[in-house]
């Protein structure tokens, strides 16, 4: 133990989307952070598609884009593509909704955000320590009253340890906030090439303007292999971030090579194509909490909280993450603060994070969507059978071939009905209404 | 005209992953092992050794198709095998402190 013991009034575990954002909130009210990370700088550990949501950046920093933030290009076209086996319909929108002041949402690459939002909090007054790792807490009569961390002499004291430490949450398991490790029926395994391309090719060969324009897209279909998961492809400014997640528990039950499941994506005949003479940049994988609200761990105890990936805050439906990270890394340090001004750092004043979250979408949210996963285990016909149907119904009815239209309706429907009964059908439609709306 | 693609999957295609694993930067531990097979006579007598093709990295290798090894230095992890391994025969932990993948782009 050294002499000098070294103390904070808040320590965040873990300097991604929450932690920077909880470390900025508890600096602005100067009181003394300290942010522990385990990656060489923030952001070296993370992997995602995808997207980060103006909304919630805007919220910590209302002067955002001001700060020049290293974002690759704004979403201006999102949705659905559904893919066959050798064909796919584009399900997207522009414009209207989407061309929002400012854009909804922006593509993103970790590893140069991340530091760059870390810096942001640091100007706040936030301390970071990186290239350390948090293995256990200090307890003071069974409270959280500080960190282990693998530096010689590393450990550090705060009344308060706000836990960010991402989806493989070990420390909050450890604490006992929830009693399992992952669960495999929840967890989906995401694997992603990002693609470089010369951003002429990007545009033209998907349609975009300009660098000002870019796509978020959920694939659906051929991609997973009939398994639940979804495929993805993001534009950033000079390459494609193509993916694709499935759950651990079908991975387990097909034996399938999660590179080369995203491999027979990208030879898909309507996507090789697009990243044709692209260069591999990055291959990456990373867990997906898809959970949400089935798997929420408690989230606080005496001394501590948990928030973003390793409390489940994951909408798997409309890839929502990162959002609710910073929306929770946020309440968290609000209610360490409040924590300090009564000096009580008990679980009585920590459930006041609960409280606030419960006011946001976050727990909203994931509350209404609590029987999405099973439903997606449950319901293997819309990675598979639908996207093919829908192939089916609209190459059939914008060809002709001289088939009188009567017929043309009757294959249609009989393209369905040999997949899926209709009864069935229209069950699955009711049990997708039940998933998404939590009734 | 009646296609039935359901029935009749394109095939997967062979990759070789250590290609991929080239775009990767790693600071590799040198004292000290983060992952670790607990007791290779589970994996030996393991039947379907899931470990060798849903590790996304393929770290997982049998050289004679009984004992199970990682490359631990390509590991990003990931944290499947923790999961994922049927008799829980993975001791997983984070590496050290600045240690391990550090992705470029993310």
């Amino acid at each position: 133990m050294s002499k000098d013991k070294l103390q904070y009034d808040v320590i965040v575990v873990g300097a991604g989307m929450a932690g920077s954002t909880a470390a900025a909130i508890v600096a602005r009210s100067g009181l003394k952070v300290a942010v522990i990370e385990r990656g060489v700088k923030p952001g070296s550990k993370n992997y995602f598609g995808g997207a980060l949501y103006t909304h919630a950046l805007l919220d910590i920093y209302p002067d955002f884009f001001d700060r020049k933030p290293p974002l690759e290009r704004p979403v201006t076209e999102t949705g659905f593509w559904f893919l066959s086996e050798d064909g796919m319909v584009k399900a997207t929108v522009q414009g209207g909704y989407v061309n929002s002041d400012p854009i909804d949402a922006y593509v993103a690459l970790r590893a140069e955000f991340d530091p760059w939002w870390a810096e942001q909090a640091a100007a706040e007054g936030a301390f970071f320590i990186p290239k350390t790792l948090v293995t256990d807490f200090l307890y003071e009569d069974a409270k959280v009253i500080g960190v282990k961390t693998d530096r010689p002499e590393g450990d550090v004291y705060a009344p308060v340890v706000i836990i960010c430490e991402g989806v493989n949450n070990l420390l909050t398991q450890k604490l006992g906030l929830i009693d399992h490790d992952l669960k495999i029926s929840k967890t989906a395994l995401a694997v992603k090439q990002l693609i470089s391309l010369p951003a002429k090719d990007i545009n033209a060969r998907l349609g975009l303007l300009d660098n000002k324009h870019g796509l978020a897209i959920s694939v659906i279909g051929d991609v997973s292999l009939g398994m639940p998961g979804l495929g993805f492809l993001y534009t950033t400014n000079n390459a494609l971030s193509m993916g694709v997640g499935v759950t651990l528990d079908a991975l387990e039950e097909t034996q399938i090579k999660p590179y080369e499941l995203l491999q027979r994506y990208l030879e898909h005949p309507a996507i090789a194509p697009i990243i044709k003479d692209g260069q591999l940049m990055e291959y990456g994988a990373h867990l997906i909490p898809e959970g949400g609200w089935t798997t929420l761990p408690k989230l606080y105890t005496d001394g501590a909280m948990v928030a973003g990936d390793a409390a489940s805050m994951v909408n798997a439906i409309h890839w929502e993450g990162t959002n609710m990270a910073i929306t929770a890394g946020k309440q968290a340090a609000l209610t360490a603060i409040e924590a300090h001004k009564k000096n009580d750092f008990s679980a009585k004043t920590l459930a006041g994070y609960q409280k606030r979250l419960n006011e946001t979408f976050v727990l909203k949210d994931l509350k209404q969507y609590r029987k999405m996963s099973a439903f997606l285990a449950n319901h293997p016909e819309f990675m598979d059978i639908y996207p093919t149907f829908l192939n089916d119904a609209l190459g059939m009815f914008f060809t002709g071939f001289g088939k009188p239209k009567g017929k043309l309706y009757k294959d249609i429907f009989r393209s369905l009905t040999r997949r899926r009964p209709l009864l069935k059908a229209v069950g699955d439609l009711v049990a997708f209404g039940r998933a998404i709306t939590g009734i | 005209m009646t296609k039935n693609n359901t029935e009749n999957k394109r095939e997967l295609p062979q990759v070789y992953v250590d290609d991929m694993l080239m775009s990767l930067k790693y600071f590799t531990d040198e004292h000290e092992l983060h992952l670790s097979i607990i007791d290779p006579a589970v994996c030996q007598a393991c039947e379907n050794q899931p470990c060798i093709d849903f590790c996304p990295v393929g770290a997982y290798r049998s050289q004679d198709g009984r004992t199970v090894q990682i490359a631990v230095q390509s590991c990003v992890e990931c944290g499947t095998c923790r999961v994922l391994c049927p008799y829980q025969n993975v001791s997983w932990k984070n590496p050290r402190g600045g240690f391990g993948v550090s992705y470029k782009f993310g």
